[in-house]
Formats: structure tokens, sequence, C-alpha cells
């Protein structure tokens, strides 16, 4: 690999030169816009080890499309970094509420699903979301929940309801909590008894005084390490992602995983083919890919997070799909819900309580 | 130190032979490595998770050998650093020069000014750099090292104050008898500079140098304002990729990239030894 | 000093490069964002000037104070620390004979070739209540116990009965411990450097005429390394007040600092306007103390820094 790499750039060297006056006079986005004879590229803007090791390599054999991969390691980067325009991007991987957030900003382009013949493979209950009508912009990637993971050698009964996290002292100093404000308090809401979604400033009045007077009981702001934490027994209980905790329940047969009684909420994150993107005929057939059967269940497999493809989850066995840390059973599902883009008041009335709560 | 005070058991300067300041400097050296002889152990270990060891193995390294944009993202930050090393040295070496040597209107504005890149939150500079880059509508380079170009000019624009705030405390010793010395012996500004200013303040380029290396070498968020699809570095790669936690891939590639620094710099040392023999 | 009249052309080439490189490369892309904390949200990404100064007023909330105070406190302990570190070891390199003064140096920035991302989980590793620290801790205060056994003196057992593992990881010491691992060469690298060209002999000639060494350190040593201090404190103080990765790493529940407010305002929170209004204030801020702090010292100051 090394070498080809530096074979390439010594190649690219000498075209360079004559490339290079050419290069000056071009704008970001003349390149080959909307042209229907596109270069063989694909930039693809992702999180990271979150695609099947070949998939990328697979796609290129099989089209003759090169794909650039890029990442970014959390929604607000890669909101801000497509905020003043798209740097040259065309198949990015935001989450449910960015995906809706990013529709009212009309950062993304509409997705052209006669070109995504695949999309027979996703599950109909996907083809529809509380976030994107229809569709319209963005198809689902991967979906997963929030949950308390625990080390089962240490915490004596199953803490099976969010008061464990946001209301006792039963594990005080061994109690991890999440640094994302808006999840945080999000759950908090919905510990209290609202809507994850709720739009009522006195309701995160009341879950900030909540996670106020918890504070003390609460050992870290996990960043994005809970899962190392309960792995090294630093906490005890850690609010965290599904697919996190699943990571070290691999390597760890005392910790577990679940999704507390009050409910929770569902991710969803989606592929989506932002405004400006210089190759968006190579996107929709990098869509259209994702959704083959075969190639959906490397990813899956791979990363072992649930997919909403149903053609590659028959590939899968049973220690996928019966997985209930990936899948959780539909009535635990019903309890939950997915968040919604709440409109920037109400996003600062977060932020600004998020503040004063690490302040405190 | 002359004949004679060898024979003392320690000179008043021998510093380096003072115990409590050896036993410090190892205490020192003890906690600083630390950190990295534990990377380098776990490098090794055969799990995910950087926590219990579960024996030996080297498969994380080929595994790192062989992750594309690893190394791609690896060649593409050293090269980063080293261009805006390069260009920040002399940069910051030419405005330390100029704030020694002249009196002006507007000189300490001007110092001021160069403390800015400084104090400002990286990520106020990384997001100035964001809408520049933006509005005056930079072209996109394919060839290499062009593609770096973003990030290399904000690399350099918050690197080489550092450079210019070394210098110029070394250049504070200068006695300036020595200048005037040259200048009566007629010598020529290019020829002080060359034979007098130059060799003293050598150890301070050198040392601002490195600093500036690593500073380039570990920034993170103004890096990630300025990359696009086709400048994918190594900061940016490691932030999105420890989001699974740290795999011991990462800890590979930096074990790899601290050998390859510690066999440089041993081959360096020994080259330069080798030219002095010589003379 | 000349006057730049002297040499215009001399000058002209010194200062244009760096001169040039600042105003177009930082000042002017730094402009827009100047701007920027003058203005109003309109939509989710636009932002339009107004001239308000609602993001500074707002800025002036008591809880801003606080984290700036917060902020302040650590990164002058920080520094305090680094600087207490630093003394001997730029002693130490600058006293030893020249191959081992290169060997030095790199041994002190051969650590900082790791990402910081990877250093800091690293020392989380050492820290954290498992970790290596307290294992080691752990395993003396066995050993003790067994000592004290044999000889009888104690019944086997220090106090309390089970070893306590020490909170070493997410308070501020670890914070302020991880931020004086990251800027320790930022201190010791200028105190080298003017450590080491200047004229020995001031020492001896102090210690020879009966001055001891602590006092030689205070009344010789310092005032002549004075300028490489100063460039020192400036490089880790300042950085550290907006550093956030570190707080938010190692920190607890209550290590919030400035740099992570700022930081939230340009990421999570999507306030651009106050975002660049708080970094703003930060810049008057420290700009402001070393105006003050240059009037205090103005004599040392301009000849030797600023």
């Amino acid at each position: 690999m090394y070498k080809n790499n530096r074979g390439l750039s010594r190649r690219n060297l000498i075209l360079g030169s004559s490339a290079f006056a050419a290069g000056l006079t071009l704008s970001p986005y003349s390149i080959n816009a909307y042209s229907s004879e596109e270069e063989n590229k694909l930039n693809f803007y992702n999180w990271d080890t979150y695609i099947g090791e070949d998939t990328l390599s697979n796609f290129k054999s099989e089209t003759g499309v090169v794909t650039k991969i890029d990442f970014f390691a959390d929604n607000d980067e890669l909101f801000a970094k497509l905020r003043e325009g798209n740097p040259g991007y065309d198949v990015i991987v935001p989450s449910n509420n960015f995906v809706e957030k990013m529709i009212e900003a009309n950062m993304l382009s509409p997705l052209n699903h006669n070109k995504i013949k695949n999309i027979s493979n996703i599950e109909t209950r996907f083809l529809n979301a509380s976030f994107d009508k229809n569709r319209k912009y963005s198809l689902p990637y991967m979906w997963g929940t929030m949950g308390i993971g625990y080390a089962k050698d240490k915490v004596k009964e199953i803490p099976d309801s969010w008061s464990f996290i946001y209301e006792s002292d039963k594990y005080s100093g061994r109690i991890a909590m999440l640094s994302e404000a808006a999840d945080v308090i999000g759950m908090g809401l919905k510990y209290l008894g609202h809507s994850i979604n709720s739009k009522n400033p006195s309701h995160y009045k009341e879950v900030e005084e909540l996670i106020i007077s918890q504070k003390k009981h609460i050992k870290v702001f996990a960043e994005d390490n809970g899962q190392d934490l309960l792995a090294s027994r630093d906490v005890y209980l850690a609010q965290e992602w599904n697919g996190d905790v699943g990571q070290v329940m691999l390597e760890d047969n005392n910790i577990d995983y679940l999704i507390p009684k009050e409910g929770s909420l569902i991710w969803e994150d989606c592929l989506c083919i932002p405004n400006g993107a210089p190759h968006p005929n190579n996107a929709h057939k990098f869509i259209d890919y994702i959704y083959d059967a075969n190639v959906g269940a490397e990813i899956a497999d791979y990363i072992q997070y649930a997919t909403p493809n149903k053609a590659a989850r028959k590939l899968l066995g049973d220690d996928y799909n019966k997985n209930t840390s990936i899948f959780p059973e539909e009535s635990v599902l019903d309890k939950c819900e997915s968040q919604l883009y709440l409109g920037e008041d109400i996003l600062k009335i977060i932020e600004d309580s998020w503040t004063r709560i690490r302040a405190a | 130190m002359t004949k004679k005070q060898s024979i003392i058991r320690r000179g008043p300067l021998e510093y380096s032979k003072i115990k409590w300041l050896k036993y410090f400097s190892v205490v020192f050296f003890i906690v600083l490595y630390a950190p990295i002889i534990n990377l380098i152990i776990f490098s090794f270990n055969d799990s995910r998770l950087n926590i219990v060891w579960r024996g030996f193995t080297i498969k994380y390294y080929v595994k790192a050998l062989q992750n594309e944009t690893l190394i791609l993202s690896f060649i593409n930050s050293l090269s980063i650093a080293f261009i805006s090393t390069m260009i920040s040295t002399l940069i910051g070496l030419s405005a330390a020069i100029c704030l020694w040597k002249f009196n002006f209107r507007l000189k300490t504005y001007y110092d001021l000014s160069l403390l800015v890149p400084i104090i400002i939150p990286e990520i106020c500079m990384g997001v100035a750099m964001l809408i520049f880059f933006n509005s005056v509508h930079w072209p996109v380079f394919t060839i290499w090292p062009l593609n770096l170009s973003e990030i290399i000019i904000a690399h350099i624009s918050f690197s080489f104050p550092f450079v210019v705030i070394i210098i110029r405390a070394r250049l504070g010793n200068l006695n300036k008898s020595l200048i005037e010395a040259s200048k009566d012996l007629g010598a020529t500004e290019w020829i002080t500079f060359r034979y007098v200013i130059f060799p003293f303040i050598k150890p301070a380029l050198i040392a601002s140098s490195l600093l500036t290396f690593i500073l380039s070498l570990d920034d993170f968020i103004i890096t990630f304002f300025t990359s696009g699809p086709n400048n994918i570095t190594l900061p940016v790669k490691i932030y999105s990729m420890v989001r699974f936690g740290v795999s011991p891939e990462i800890n590979a590639a930096s074990t790899i990239l601290i050998m390859i620094v510690i066999i440089s710099t041993v081959l360096i040392i020994k080259f330069l030894n080798y030219e002095k023999d010589l003379k | 000093m000349d006057s730049w009249k002297v040499k215009k052309k001399f000058f002209t080439f010194s200062i244009i490069p760096g001169f040039a490189w600042i105003m177009v490369f930082f000042f002017l892309p730094l402009a827009f964002v100047w701007i920027m904390s003058f203005g109003e949200k309109s939509n989710i990404i636009d932002v339009v000037i107004t001239g308000t100064l609602d993001n500074y007023t707002r800025a002036f909330d008591r809880v801003y104070f606080k984290v700036l105070a917060h902020s302040f406190l650590i990164s002058l302990i920080t520094t305090f620390i680094c600087l207490i570190i630093s003394l001997p070891i730029a002693f130490l390199i600058s006293f030893s004979s020249r191959r081992i003064k290169t060997f030095l140096m790199i041994l002190i920035i051969l650590p900082f070739w790791t990402n910081l991302l990877i250093r800091t989980y690293s020392l989380i590793a050492i820290l954290r209540t498992e970790g290596h620290v307290n294992k080691i801790l752990e395993f003396l205060w066995i050993k003790i116990n067994n000592v004290l056994l044999f000889l009888g003196i104690y019944d086997g057992q220090l106090t309390p009965n089970e070893f306590i593992p020490l909170n070493l990881l997410y308070n501020n010491f670890s914070v302020i411990f991880g931020l004086v691992y990251i800027y320790i060469p930022f201190m010791i690298i200028p105190i080298y450097v003017v450590l080491d060209k200047f004229d020995k002999s001031y020492i001896e000639a102090s210690l020879d005429l009966g001055a001891g060494q602590i006092k030689t350190l205070f009344k010789i040593i310092i005032p002549l390394i004075y300028p490489g201090i100063i460039s020192g404190v400036l490089l880790v103080l300042i950085p550290c007040l907006g550093s956030f990765v570190t707080p938010d790493l190692l920190g607890g529940s209550n290590s919030q600092m400035i740099g992570n407010v700022i930081e939230r305002q340009f990421k999570s929170a999507n306030d651009w306007p106050f975002g660049a209004a708080l970094s703003f204030l930060l810049i008057y801020i420290t700009i402001g103390l070393i105006l003050i702090h240059s009037l205090f010292s103005k004599k040392i100051v301009e000849e030797k820094i600023l």
C-alpha cells in the first residue's frame, strides 16, 4: 500500500506541474458538478471504523469508482465543517436529529430513489421517518439505542431504571454520564416522564436541578470512553450507546447492557448527499451498493451495529440477529423515542443549562 | 572545566553532579516516559482494550501497516509538520531579528499582535480559517503537497510566533559589544549575521523548530477545520478512531513512529560526529 | 537597537515576511470572526451583522466568570509547577557536556511525537483506579505489611484494613497533571535556550564572593534568565487557558474550563457569534494582563522581551 501511494504521488507531481496552473483558476465547486460524465471518484465522509473492511475496495473493483474516505468524530463537527459550504464531500453519515437540522438549513440534496434499486432491501418501517418525510433526503445506515452499561460483578441488582444514573447515591462516585448536553438532558426529560423532544422550558429547568443535585455522585461526564471506564471498573454504571458497550462485552463477560424501563432514545445514522457534492451520480451508485444484501451483511457483521437492511440480516446468523444489545425486543423499542431537531431556541436553553450544570 | 577544577570533587558549576538534581531528573524522565512505555507495551497486547494483558501479539502492527488511510494520514501529517516548521522557522527568525534590531513606531503593537495566535482559542482560529478559505475560494488541489496548503498555512500562522518568542529570549542575552566589535572590524550586516548572530541563536533555532514540529503534529482542531476530502491527517483520523476506544492499532502506529524518530536521530548524531572526526 | 531609518533595506527585508503573513493569514481570517461577534443568528446557519453587543453582555453572566476564574486558577497552578520542574531540568541540560545535551533535548521532545490524544489515554491507563500507579502502591502496601508482620512490630495490618486506591483521575489534580505533562517542554526549552549561553562566570564570581547557591540562584541566575522564564510562562500559561481536550478527558464533573465552553459554542450550541465574543473577551483579558505585567516590570521587559 505504502508503495502504491508513493508511486501515485510521484506521478501526480509530474502531472501536477501542468495541472498546477489549471488548478489555480478552478473554484471548488466548478469541478464536474452535476455532469453525467463524472470522474471515477467519490469522497465519503464517515465515522471511523464504521464500514466493512473491504467494502470500499470491493466497490472499486465492481464499479471502478475510487473512494476517498475522511472522518469526523461527532455530528457537531460534521455540521460545523459543512456549515460554510461543502468542501467536496459526496456522501455523509449524520444522525437523525442532524439530518433534520441539515434539511432545515438546506444543506442536503434530495435523493433520487429510482437510482437506488436496492432500496427494496430496507425494512418498510424505516422507509418513512419522523425527521425526514418519505426519506426524501436520507436513507438509514445503522441504528441503535442508548442505555446503561453495567458491571455485573459490582452491581448487585439489575439497574433497570434511569434512576440509577440520574437520582441515586447507591453507587456514588461510580457513575458515568455521557458528555453531550442534548443526550444527557434529553434522557433526564425521559426519566422525569416528559418527552425527549419536549419544548417546554420549565421541563429543562427541572432536569437541570435534577442533574446538579446528582452531580456529586457522578464520577465523570465521559467523552466517548464510558465503555473503557466500565471495563477497567473505574465506574460500575455508565450511560452509553449500545455499540460502544457491545465492543467491551465481546471481551468481558461481566459487562452487560440494558434499556431502562422508562424507555430510551433510538438513534439512526443516515446516508445523505450534501449540497454541492462534486460526484452525485457516484454517490447514488455507492448508496445503492451499500444496500446490496451481501455488502450490507459484510458491513453489519464487521461493525456489529443494527442494520435496517432485511436482506442482509437474512444472511447473518443468530449471533447477530438474536443479540439483544443490538436488536432490543419490540416491547422495549416501543418505549423509545428518536431525537428530533428542536430548533435553535431550545438548543440554546439546553447548552446554557449544560454550562451551568458543569460549572455548579 | 579546567584541569584544576576537575581535581576538586565537584566544581561549583557541575550541577549535573549534584545528587538531588540527579534523582529529580531521573524521576522526571520516568514520569515523562511512563505513558509512552505503557503504550508501547500495550501495542503488543492481544486485546482491543488497553486494560488487561491478554497475551503477546504483533497482529496490530500488521494491521497498522496494512491500513491504507492510516499510512496516508501519517505521511500527510509528517509532511505538514515538516513544511510548516521550515517556513515558520524562517519567518520567525526574520521577525525576531527585526524586533530585536530595530526601533520603530507601532513596534509594541506588532509585538503584541504576535501573541494573539497563541492566545486565541484553537477552535476560534479554526473557524476563522474555515470561513477565510471558503470566502476567498481557495482552490482545491489534488497534487501533493499543494493539497495540504490550507493546513500548512494555518499551522504556520499559529506556530511562527512561538519561534519569535524563543529566538528573542535568546537574543536578549547576546552581548551587543560583540556586534559592535564585528562592525568595527568592517564586517557587513550579512557577515555579522552569518558569523556572529547566527551561531549564537542556532540552539534557539533548533529548539524552536522542534517545538513547532510537535505543535503541528499534535494540532487537531485547526487542522480539522482546514482539511477536506483530499487531505486526511493523523489527528483527524485518530480523533475519529478513538470514538470506539483507543485500539492497539494506534498504539502500534505510534510505536513505529517513535522508533523511526529514535533511529533517525541516532543516525544523524552518528553522522555529525563522523563529520567532525573527519575535520 | 537601531532606528529603522538607518537601514531601511534591512528593515524592510526583515519585517515583511512576518508582518505580511500574520496580516493576511491570521488577522484577515480573524476579522471575519470578530465581525461575527457583533452579529445575531437569523436561522440555523446564517448570521446577520447587526452591530449588537448582546453577545458580549451575555458573557458577563456570573456563570462565565466562575468558569473563567477556575480556568485562570488551574492555568496558574500548572504554569507554576511547570516552572518549578523546568528550572532544575534546564539547569541539568545546559550544564551537561555537548553530546549529552543533544541527547537530553531529544529525550524531552520524543514523547511529544505521539499524538496528544494517545498520550492522554495512556496517562489515563496509568492513573486510573486499577491503573499502574495504584497497582504499585498496593504492592508496596502489602510488602510493608508483610515486613511489619515479620518483625512483629504491628499486628500485621496498617490502617485502614484494605488498600484503598487513590483517586488520581477525574478531578482537578488530574487536569493539572495532564496540563503539566503536555506543556512542560514549552517551559523547559525557552529557559534552556537562555540559560545555555549566558556567561557562567557570573555564577562563579558570585559563589567565589561567598554568596550561597540559593542566594546566587535568586540574585544572579534568575534575573539573568528572566527573558527565558517570561517566554516560558507565556508559552505555557496562555495555551493552558484555552485548552479543552485535557479537561474533557481527564477532568471530573467539576473540571469545565473556558476552553470547553468556547468549544461548545462553536460545536453543539451552534452559536458562532457568542463563541466569537467569548474568544475575543479571552484575548482582551489576556492582552490586558500582559500589558499590566509589562507596566510593572517595564525596565526588564522592554529590554528583554516585550
